[in-house]
């Protein structure tokens, strides 16, 4: 580190993150702010936190959208995981290409594309819009990230692992459950953290695919913001950059023990038979 | 040609325990693949595994008797793992039934056969104990927990692991690995154990202390091993009989000092152990020998097993421990010819010498290095002379 150090690097780094996080950090730093005027500092308050509390349409909406983001969650890890094992495992098939091009697909679609077609999915087969709608919409843009992640912890490990607990007598089910899924349990959990976060800051698609009564946080603050920003706007998106923080460090600290555990297995393995 | 066969059975007998690759055939006398009456415990009938295009596995038919210690030997990609693998259930033959213990499991999946495998990579559970890793086989069978915790103490003391019970594998060094893969493979005493080149992660000196440490596993379970490999030294060491296979096909099935002595065709000759070939064509047969003129004007006296005929082409296979080299020219040699000593490979016990013939050939000869040798030691670019007698080399037409 110390030996490729210079001023040019240094400069560039601040510039860069200066960029990226000083809107974030001034967000943040006003949700405590005393006065009312978004852009004046008056001193430092927790007021607009608790005045949060009392906001009801808020507080539905949060609600919302915690709810869509735990169904969502883990049914699209589930259903990821299901398409990861079947991409991995189930060798070539036909119309493997295209099954993996059909998963995969929504990570490059544009969203506004992805709402649209659901909502005119949605409306055409005469669903009520709201809580499922939307949850229904997040499970279909989550799924193609869990399967990545699960994916990528599938291909790293060996398949003689499950061959060897069919070959002492471990049904297919009884495998998956007793040696996959204990295997690739850390990807898992930080394909569904990656899924319930993704979900949570959803701002488009869940606008096309919502109905009266289920509105969700971002589409909340979208609409507020465009009567004004108040300093509440402000601490709710404090509270929801916090929450979307901690669930991707999170999934990332899970992915990195796993990558150092298997890292280490290796080493040991190696280092072991010279 | 019957009496020959006879006669040339017993000089490789001889042979072979003058200078044979192994001290001692283990289980003497065992020999069940004589006994026509004796139903096998594996028989693949003309099993084939074709993947797309290519023929992996092409029609073989092959008996392995009960206690026998199998080995499948042949280069990497020459169909020995996928055969195992068609045993173990893992992969669906082409064309051809697999019968074990007379029932015919072809259609069975890996989880209802009467087999355990030790896989190339161990294939441990990575998030279970020695311990769980060794009882799962037993634990899918629903045994009561107390027996199951016996059947595994058992294992981990045969395979000296019990004080590491406790530990996961990546605990572990390479070879306890391969202990742990090979306890787990025995614990549910199964009737046949397959191994798929299972010490070939280890280093030289552990891997031969693990071949011992097979066969007195396979010894004291009375258990049928059947292993994969490609180093035909371990086949050697630990086999009953050893399947040599090439591009899918089984070349020779035969217990290994009689494929070291009477290799089939030229590609076992020269697979297993080191050998110098001298081709020709067969010019006079008589008396139990026949006479070969070799291509470089040589003419050779050599006992044949194999029926010949005036005129074939054939090759004459010569261990380098069978020809003897001197500095004089033997008095009564039969065969003998001169040459130029042109490399010394100095191995401690024996010496390789590589000795250029005058028609430009490259015969390589072994001698023991004896300590209290009278004679002037042979050394580089010295006249030399290479003499065998007639039951040293074997006649191959294949």
């Amino acid at each position: 580190m110390n030996k490729n150090f210079s001023w040019f690097n240094l400069t560039s780094i601040t510039l860069g993150f200066a960029f990226l996080y000083i809107p974030i950090l001034l967000l943040v730093i006003f949700s405590f702010n005393e006065s009312k005027l978004v852009t004046v500092w008056a001193g430092f308050s927790t007021k607009w936190y608790s005045s949060l509390l009392e906001n009801q349409a808020l507080k539905d909406a949060a609600w919302v959208t915690i709810r869509v983001g735990l169904v969502s969650a883990t049914v699209s890890t589930v259903l990821g995981t299901l398409a990861a094992i079947t991409l991995v495992r189930m060798g070539r098939f036909p119309g493997r290409t295209l099954f993996s091009g059909m998963i995969f697909a929504p990570l490059v679609m544009p969203e506004v594309i992805i709402g649209l077609s659901l909502l005119l999915l949605f409306v055409a087969m005469g669903f009520d819009r709201g809580f499922w709608t939307i949850t229904l919409a997040h499970i279909t843009f989550t799924m193609c990230y869990a399967a990545v992640v699960v994916q990528a912890r599938l291909q790293d490990f060996d398949k003689s692992v499950e061959e060897a607990a069919m070959d002492l007598g471990a049904t297919p089910v009884n495998t998956f459950f007793q040696v996959t899924l204990p295997i690739i349990a850390p990807s898992v959990i930080s394909a569904w953290l990656l899924s319930f976060t993704l979900s949570l800051d959803d701002l488009v698609i869940s606008s096309f695919a919502t109905g009266p009564g289920a509105t969700t946080l971002p589409m909340k603050i979208y609409s507020q913001v465009r009567l004004g920003v108040t300093p509440e706007i402000n601490a709710i998106s404090t509270i929801l950059i916090g929450i979307v923080t901690i669930g991707l460090l999170l999934a990332a600290y899970v992915t990195k023990r796993q990558t150092e555990r298997s890292e280490r297995e290796r080493r040991k393995a190696f280092g072991a038979t010279g | 040609m019957g009496v020959v066969t006879a006669r040339d059975q017993q000089a490789t007998n001889a042979s072979s325990q003058r200078a044979g690759p192994r001290t001692a055939a283990p289980q003497s006398g065992f020999a069940p693949w004589k006994n026509p009456s004796l139903p096998p415990i594996v028989r693949f009938e003309g099993i084939t595994k074709r993947f797309d295009d290519f023929v992996a596995v092409n029609d073989v038919t092959l008996d392995i008797y009960e206690k026998e210690f199998f080995a499948l030997l042949g280069p990497s990609g020459c169909g020995k793992s996928t055969l195992l693998r068609m045993l173990a259930g893992f992969e669906r033959p082409t064309q051809g039934k697999t019968i074990v213990a007379g029932q015919d499991i072809s259609d069975l999946p890996p989880y209802q056969r009467p087999v355990n495998m030790m896989f190339q990579s161990y294939a441990l559970f990575p998030h279970m104990t020695v311990e769980g890793n060794i009882g799962f086989g037993l634990r899918q069978e629903g045994m009561p927990k107390n027996l199951i915790a016996e059947r595994v103490d058992e294992a981990m003391g045969m395979l000296e692991l019990r004080q590491f019970a406790k530990r996961k594998p990546n605990q572990l060094s390479g070879g306890q690995q391969q202990r742990v893969a090979l306890a787990r493979a025995i614990a549910k005493k199964p009737r046949i154990v397959l191994l798929d080149e299972p010490l070939g992660a280890l280093d030289k000196k552990l891997r031969q202390q693990a071949q011992f440490e097979l066969m007195r596993i396979q010894e004291t379970t009375g258990t049928t091993f059947i292993i994969v490999t490609h180093d035909q030294e371990e086949a050697m060491t630990v086999a009953s009989r050893i399947a040599v296979m090439e591009k899918g096909v089984l070349v020779q099935v035969a217990t290994p000092g009689d494929i070291y002595e009477n290799p089939k065709t030229r590609y076992i000759a020269g697979f297993i152990g080191d050998v110098n070939i001298f081709e020709g064509t067969v010019s006079a047969i008589g008396d139990g020998c026949i006479e070969i003129n070799a291509k470089d004007g040589y003419q050779f006296k050599t006992r044949s097993s194999e029926p010949v005929a005036v005129g074939q082409q054939v090759c004459l296979a010569l261990r380098p421990e069978k020809i003897r080299i001197a500095h004089e020219q033997p008095a009564s040699a039969v065969n003998a010819i001169p040459g130029k000593v042109e490399d010394i490979g100095y191995l401690g016990s024996i010496s390789h010498y590589h000795v250029r013939t005058a028609p430009g050939e490259r015969v390589t000869a072994l001698r023991a290095n004896a300590a209290h040798t009278v004679e002037r030691p042979i050394s580089w670019e010295d006249g030399v002379w290479l003499d065998w007698p007639v039951d040293a080399g074997v006649v191959l037409t294949g």
